[in-house]
């Protein structure tokens, strides 16, 4: 649902004013940044007007030599890896399709990549903010500098928190240097190889950047199934340490029972991207996508339980498991919308029994608005809900789209 | 300290740490626990806790969470923040709630964390584990003069070399640590920097060719590596023993804690050099150089008001100094009583408002730490506490 009024403001400013007449008069606000996390939340219980944050693009301010960054939060993702990249810096965010996800987007779903074990979470790097509350009020947080304690963290509090607290303007970051070289490996698992390739990746001592454990997802990630799925491993640093690494991956892999890899130095980013993309990438209508976040140790378990839920209802799950952090992508599809609105909401239910924290990141079917897409209900909701009224009184910002309706 | 009275909770009998689960890598401690060993306690498991206040011996996980500790590891591996998980938190009407990093909502641990005890009362909390590094190597670069070494830090951060601490020592300090640890630090250098870099082997001569190069190219005097864990292990115990250590120059001293961008902290130590030198006062520099997070610790003797006052004002000339630079009034010692005046010199009115919404949400009778971190008075009365006497007293 998206109103049919719609807004592209250039300034703060101009959002601020917008944002105040609106809440005065109780008109709801949808925020849409790249459109590329649609399908998460709850569809807005209303919208009057549609606010799209794209024109309020572009570098603020970039310090290279100290590392830090204003970004404007209507910039895309892969718009602002172009101006760290002359300068030898990236900012891990892993965003899926990063040619339109924004900043503001990424930041305010809390969106969760694949690198973060290793580099942290986006929340991690944000230094400081500028939101539009829904009263108008332009308020600002943390600084340009890379520890601060003076008052609330209200920048991590923004992030995750789905525009319902404030409308991202500005995000100051905290950049990284570059690893010099990334490198893939592409591996089809034999069958009954794959718990010990689990295991063995996990136990690597130079970790990867990424591990993939991949079944399905045939045209949108690299590489094909063996009787087990296949793997999709990112490896990143010097040149000396991808040796390395590349020798015990190798070793790791071999002792699991799989053969043979294949290694992709031109376009490995490239490759890493697709897996990323696929996370969110739909069937049209006849597909819904879930994400649990567990242990590591878990996920093979949950993935097979999953699989099996699904083929007691008919339906086709592919999935992706990130060997590193433990995240589960389950994606679960039908011949067609019909097919698969006739099962989705008994397939939710059931998989709920058994993973409570599931959550729906992609679908485009109708009956998503009857899932639970956020998952079971945090136990402090009620404090959420409580910050939400006091940022928000009127409900004005995205309402209904955030956990627990909020 | 209570400033209005009221009663003090003290967590020094939580302190037991309920869980260490080694495949998961996190622990789940009360607040009472040393920080320290929690790393003693993980060690076993090749595993440990990152954040590393250089009072670490003494410091708390419930006061390392209510400040968003910070130490020189936090350089790479960040602030307590990037490793807290979840916490048990009790609120001012008794209740307990919890926070999850992975649950959906709101990132309330992220609220809590550096809240300074005005949102709740941490009970415990689940801690993020890292693996300890294969390869550790400690570098020690002395120079003549220390302008020289802080443009030598913002140079290495410009190359883009993020070691896991960059910490430098002006002459002040080196004399009083050598004098009380021996701990190997040259005493003929104007400033020194303490550099460490930890992870694989593979990476670790080119780094150290680097970081050696731009020293030199810096005019660094001399140029040394810690020969063996014996040695890494004595100079950060002079490091992190450092402020102890100036009682042998002054009674008292006086911590100040500001962050600058690190382009800027030639200009920020200059800074402090002008405000100190300006009221009399001996002042020694031990910091965070490679996060611009400096600690200049003011000398005096606190019988002496005449100097007391100077520190004073040589403290607020130095905070100005920092805001002017671009940056911030703490970078990991918190705002408190003390610097909540100087609150409204970075952020607005509206900042800080926004900011009383969410203690209004958490702790609405201002029940939790009172007097805390927001200013008060004449110069932003919309963020002072509501003015209800029975909602105080309750």
């Amino acid at each position: 649902m998206t109103a049919l009024e719609r807004a592209a403001p250039e300034s703060v400013t101009e959002l601020s004013d917008l944002v105040a007449g609106c809440d005065a008069v109780e008109r709801k606000i949808l925020i849409v940044g790249g459109n590329t996390l649609n399908g998460m939340g709850f569809p807005p219980e209303r919208a009057d007007l549609t606010i799209e944050t794209r024109r309020i693009a572009g570098t603020a301010s970039y310090e290279p030599s100290d590392l830090t960054l204003a970004v404007k939060c209507g910039t895309a993702i892969q718009a602002l890896a172009a101006s760290l990249a002359p300068h030898g810096q990236f900012v891990p965010f892993d965003a899926p399709r990063p040619q339109y996800a924004t900043v503001g987007g990424t930041l305010s779903s809390g969106w969760l990549g694949p690198r973060r074990h290793l580099y942290g979470r986006p929340r991690d790097y944000v230094i400081g903010t500028t939101v539009v509350l829904a009263d108008g009020t332009i308020a600002r947080a943390g600084g340009m500098v890379v520890k601060n304690v003076a008052g609330y963290d209200m920048s991590r509090l923004y992030v995750g928190s789905f525009g319902t607290l404030g409308i991202l303007a500005q995000a100051n970051l905290k950049t990284l240097v570059a690893p010099q070289h990334s490198r893939v490996f592409l591996a089809r698992l034999p069958e009954g190889t794959r718990s010990r390739a689990f295991a063995h990746v996990a136990s690597l001592r130079i970790q990867p950047a990424a591990a993939f454990w991949i079944d399905g997802f045939d045209l949108t990630v690299d590489g094909d199934d063996g009787d087990d799925g296949r793997v999709l491993i990112l490896l990143e640093g010097s040149a000396a340490l991808l040796e390395r690494a590349t020798r015990d991956l190798r070793s790791a892999l071999g002792g699991a029972g799989v053969p043979e890899t294949r290694i992709v130095d031109a376009g490995a980013r490239e490759s890493f991207q697709r897996t990323v993309d696929a996370y969110v990438a739909t069937l049209g209508e006849r597909s819904v996508t879930y994400r649990i976040f567990a242990f590591p140790e878990r996920s093979e378990a949950i993935v097979r339980s999953i699989s099996e839920r699904a083929r007691h209802f008919g339906l086709r799950c592919e999935a992706i498991v990130d060997l590193m952090n433990g995240d589960v992508i389950a994606r679960v599809s039908d011949a067609d919308a019909l097919a698969l609105g006739a099962k989705i909401e008994a397939f939710d239910d059931g998989l709920h029994e058994i993973q409570p924290g599931a959550q729906v990141i992609a679908s485009e079917h109708p009956h998503r608005q009857y899932l639970r897409v956020w998952g079971q209900v945090p136990a402090s909701i009620e404090r959420m809900r409580a910050l939400k009224l006091r940022f928000d009184p009127h409900r004005t910002l995205n309402p209904g789209r955030f956990v627990g309706g909020i | 300290m209570p400033v209005e009275g009221g009663v003090v909770i003290s967590f020094a009998r939580m302190n037991r740490i309920l869980a260490l689960d080694v495949r998961n890598r996190r622990a789940h401690v009360q607040p009472g626990v040393i920080n320290l060993d929690v790393s003693k306690h993980a060690a076993e498991s090749d595993l440990f806790f990152a954040p590393d206040p250089s009072s670490q011996k003494i410091s708390t996980i419930g006061g390392n969470i209510a400040t968003n500790a910070g130490g020189p590891h936090c350089l790479s591996y960040g602030t307590t923040v990037n490793h807290v998980l979840g916490l048990e938190i009790v609120d001012e009407h008794g209740e307990v709630f919890t926070t999850d990093l992975d649950g959906p909502g709101y990132d309330l641990t992220a609220a809590m964390v550096g809240s300074e005890g005005t949102l709740g009362i941490v009970t415990s909390a689940w801690v993020r584990l890292l693996q300890l590094p294969e390869t550790v190597r400690v570098w020690l670069a002395a120079f003549g003069d220390v302008d020289s070494a802080s443009a030598a830090v913002s140079a290495i951060v410009a190359a883009g070399i993020v070691p896991t601490a960059l910490e430098m020592m002006d002459a002040v300090i080196t004399r009083a640590v050598e004098a009380a640890f021996h701990a190997g630090y040259p005493t003929d250098a104007a400033a020194v920097l303490l550099i460490e870099n930890a992870g694989f082997a593979d990476d670790m001569d080119a780094c150290e060719a680097a970081v050696e190069a731009i020293a030199k190219d810096h005019g660094a005097i001399s140029w040394r590596t810690a020969a063996g864990a014996v040695e890494r292990d004595a100079l950060w115990a002079g490091r992190k023993g450092a402020a102890g250590a100036t009682g042998r120059i002054a009674p008292n001293y006086y911590t100040q804690d500001v962050c600058v961008p690190r382009s800027k902290l030639p200009q920020a130590l200059r800074a402090v050099d002008a405000a100190t030198t300006a009221h009399g006062i001996v002042v020694g520099n031990v910091f965070h150089a490679g996060d611009g997070n400096l600690h200049p610790l003011l000398m005096y003797d606190k019988r002496n008001l005449k100097q007391v006052a100077a520190v004073v004002e040589s403290g607020n000339a130095i905070l100005q100094a920092a805001i002017d630079l671009g940056g911030t009034i703490s970078g990991e010692h918190g705002i408190g009583f003390e610097k909540r005046e100087a609150m409204t010199q970075v952020y607005s009115t509206a900042d800080l408002a926004t900011m009383a919404r969410v203690r209004d949400v958490f702790d609405p009778t201002r029940a939790l730490n009172p007097e805390k971190i927001f200013p008060r008075g004449t110069r932003c009365p919309e963020v002072a506490p509501p003015a209800d006497p029975t909602a105080r007293s309750a």
